[in-house]
């Protein structure tokens, strides 16, 4: 291990050292390949639970699988593993955002065993999410082990990210979307090539184990101008059930933090109420890729007005899973809702107008599917590109791009943040490269500090700091106590002006008396943007910065500006 | 409520020609009403709250409240009263009678007052030579109400360590109750004692009515 080890230590010094794309790519598709295993396997393992379980689905006591499922997942994840419930792209963003995509390696499979214990077991909630943490955590850990630094490893974690996601659905393009859409969140030359390389990598995994098992098969279908009028209304419906979606799944979520169990009970419960549902509308149950696939080859067979339902009742159940402690994500339970949408848009279509000649059931699901995920994600690329990809063809691109466009512009004006970011918004952590939230979040206080002050005690007279003054640059003066040395106040140079022109002052008053003890002080662990809100209320140009009663140094505004314009060049410059 | 350029470029702290220009690359929510631009305060606090932007409609004066009344030095010397004939043969108990006599200090403070005017004459003597002297405390008083400046003309002059090693004849005791205010009447304290003119009726042991309307005149010579 060691020899190889060295072995790639010269390798990278003689031949990647100046450029690393090459570099990239290899690993890149080493990740996607890995990714797209992990994706693989998690499919197969729940195609098999599934299929197991199958036989016992008719008992009336089979409501209690996705409860014990979600037990399991909540007490796996908080005991054993250890991590946080949800989905884990928060996580993985917020990661790529703040330490340079540092995952750790654990949780390349702890998210895949938690959510295969709870969609296995029947809850609602989507592979997608995990096999996203999971391939950006394998990403990050092979970053690691080949040393790379954090802009290479979050290339990397986009090539994972991309790796699963194309595998799952077997699109590399709406791996490669995904992944810089949503992940990575900017579009820089120097991660495309890698990540594109990654996703084909995870998409032929996918189709060389399992080709049989392809999610989506490519179906061509005819689109006429009918169906561009139909969309526009389409793209309202979706955009409607997305906020719902939305709402209701951060609703369900903040209920279930106040109820006043331990997590495990609350998972019972929430599995017992999903597994209820399940028995009177088995749609909702999983992931329930079979739904959508037999939706999308138009043999779906469910009424109009029971389809309906469903919608709800799978946003009813998708929350309580997620909600109350089972881990997933909601990239299937987004396609599902998507094409019941379509399906029953498509009824309602054919009754109101029964000789409109437009396309089938299953396009309409695909458009249902665009809307849906444009509208709860955001990412009106991936949408577009995943349909396209599932369709194989570009007959369906005008309504895709009408539904994809509107949906997620009207849902944004309702609900501004997506699902995926409005946590880290409202915790704060939303910080993508090149914004002013991510510079003043990466430049450290100690960074910004100056050292070099005068310091002056509180007992010394005025005219002999006159003396100080006359030879020193400084404006701004910190006081100290003469024994302990503490930080007592400030003295700044344009506060006391007047009395430094009065001679007849001098030997009238000590420091203490004219210093400033009212400053607002900042201290190592404050923030940038702290820092900068002290200043703003009490308009000072610099402020000291004190720890444990000891003067540090002061920080000012014009140092606050050479370094971020710097940041901001060293950010946004193309490697 | 609606808001003109001008207006909002107040609230941002910005010159109106930037507001303008942000508006030419459509980064503010506006209307346009005729020739001119209009903004909507409710929009504007969306708008702000999104781009992480302190936008504040409503206090506009907080800023104002700063600035209190300063009291003038004659309306302090008002308060504190002027004395004459203070007994005593040193530092110590000069001030001790002159703070026996000042009426607007409690009774049950007058100790402690005289501890801590001693203390400030040990570190350094508050004699600023041509026989006056400042005695003040280095702490604030909070009990007092009012800031005080006392005039005490002594019977007979007192070695008091000056700077020009004079005997001193006039105290001119200030007693405040917060630091702004004794720095205040220090610097205009400072400024009369500076005029000769003044220094020398300050000789003829003047009456209080006469010594306050001359700090009024070259009050205004010196406004703050």
């Amino acid at each position: 291990m060691s020899t190889i080890k060295n072995g790639y230590k010269i390798l990278y010094q003689k031949l990647f050292h100046l450029d690393d794309r090459l570099l990239l790519i290899i690993a890149g598709s080493i990740a996607g390949i890995c990714s797209g295993l992990a994706a693989v396997a998690l499919r197969l393992s729940l195609e098999s639970v599934l299929e197991w379980l199958h036989p016992f689905r008719h008992y009336g006591w089979a409501f209690i699988f996705p409860a014990i499922g979600a037990l399991l997942s909540s007490l796996y994840l908080e005991k054993i593993a250890r991590e946080g419930a949800g989905h884990g792209v928060p996580e993985v963003i917020y990661s790529v955002s703040r330490y340079g995509g540092l995952l750790r390696f654990r949780s390349s499979y702890s998210r895949l065993i938690s959510s295969f214990l709870t969609i296995g077991s029947g809850g609602s909630a989507g592979p997608e999410a995990p096999v996203v943490m999971s391939g950006s955590a394998i990403g990050s850990s092979l970053a690691k082990f080949l040393g790379l630094n954090d802009r290479q490893r979050i290339t990397l974690v986009g090539c994972g990210t991309a790796g699963a996601i194309a595998s799952i659905f077997n699109a590399p393009i709406a791996g490669l979307v995904f992944s810089i859409e949503v992940i990575l969140g900017e579009w820089k030359f120097v991660n495309i090539i890698p990540i594109a390389i990654a996703a084909v990598a995870g998409a032929q995994v996918s189709q060389a184990i399992i080709p049989e098992q392809v999610l989506f098969f490519h179906q061509p279908f005819n689109v006429g101008f009918p169906d561009i009028m139909a969309s526009l209304c389409l793209a309202l419906v979706t955009a409607m059930i997305s906020v719902l979606f939305t709402k209701t799944l951060r609703q369900t979520g903040k209920l279930a933090k106040k109820a006043p169990f331990p997590l495990w009970v609350r998972a019972v419960i929430g599995g017992c109420i999903v597994g209820i549902t399940g028995m009177f509308m088995p749609v909702v149950l999983a992931e329930g890729y079979h739904f959508i696939q037999s939706m999308i080859s138009g043999t779906f067979s469910m009424g109009i007005f029971i389809t309906f339902v469903a919608i709800f009742a799978k946003i009813f159940a998708t929350s309580m899973t997620l909600g109350w402690g089972g881990s997933g994500g909601i990239f299937a339970p987004c396609l599902l809702i998507g094409s019941l949408t379509g399906i029953v848009f498509h009824k309602a279509l054919f009754f109101l107008f029964p000789t409109i000649g437009c396309a089938s059931e299953g396009a309409y699901a695909l458009l249902g599917m665009t809307g849906i995920i444009s509208g709860v994600m955001q990412a009106p690329l991936t949408g577009i590109f995943l349909i396209v990809e599932i369709t194989g063809g570009y007959e369906t691109i005008l309504p895709l791009i009408v539904v994809s466009s509107i949906s997620s512009t009207m849902s944004h004006y309702i609900e501004p943040a997506s699902f995926y970011f409005k946590e880290l918004i409202e915790r704060g952590q939303f910080l993508r490269p090149g914004t002013d939230a991510r510079i003043l979040s990466d430049l450290n206080i100690s960074e910004l500090i100056q050292t070099e002050f005068i310091k002056v005690s509180e007992n010394m007279v005025f005219r002999k700091f006159i003396e100080i003054l006359k030879t020193s640059k400084q404006n701004f003066y910190p006081v100290i106590e003469d024994e302990t040395g503490d930080y007592k106040g400030v003295i700044q140079i344009s506060a006391i002006r007047k009395y430094a022109l009065d001679p007849g002052m001098y030997d009238m008053i000590f420091l203490n008396q004219i210093m400033d003890t009212n400053v607002i002080t900042a201290s190592l662990e404050n923030d940038l943007q702290e820092v900068l809100d002290m200043m703003d209320i009490d308009n000072m140009e610099s402020i000291p910065v004190v720890e444990n009663d000891r003067f540090i140094g002061m920080i000012s505004k014009t140092r606050i500006l050479d370094l971020y314009r710097r940041e901001l060049i060293m950010q946004t410059s193309v490697q | 409520m609606e808001l003109s350029v001008f207006d909002l470029s107040k609230h941002l702290g910005v010159v109106p020609n930037t507001i303008e220009r942000w508006i030419r690359q459509g980064k503010l929510p506006v209307s346009q009403k005729g020739a001119k631009y209009r903004f909507d305060t409710k929009e504007l606090e969306k708008w702000a709250s999104k781009h992480n932007i302190r936008l504040n409609f409503s206090d506009k004066d907080a800023i104002q409240k700063d600035i209190k009344s300063v009291i003038p030095l004659s309306a302090a010397v008002q308060n504190g009263g002027v004395f004459f004939d203070i007994q005593g043969t040193d530092v110590n108990s000069v001030l001790k009678s002159a703070i026996g006599k000042i009426t607007n200090i409690p009774d049950d403070f007058k100790t402690d007052l005289l501890d801590r005017l001693i203390e400030r004459e040990k570190a350094l003597s508050t004699g600023i030579g041509n026989g006056i002297a400042i005695p003040h405390p280095r702490e604030q008083l909070g009990y007092l109400t009012e800031p005080l400046v006392s005039i005490c003309f002594l019977e007979n002059p007192v070695d008091y360590k000056a700077l020009d090693n004079q005997p001193v004849s006039v105290l001119f005791f200030i007693l405040c109750p917060e630091l702004k205010m004794h720095l205040h009447l220090l610097s205009a304290l400072s400024f009369c004692l500076r005029d000769n003119q003044f220094t020398n009726f300050l000789k003829s042991r003047p009456d209080p009515i006469a010594l306050i309307e001359k700090i009024e005149i070259l009050q205004k010579a010196n406004p703050i």
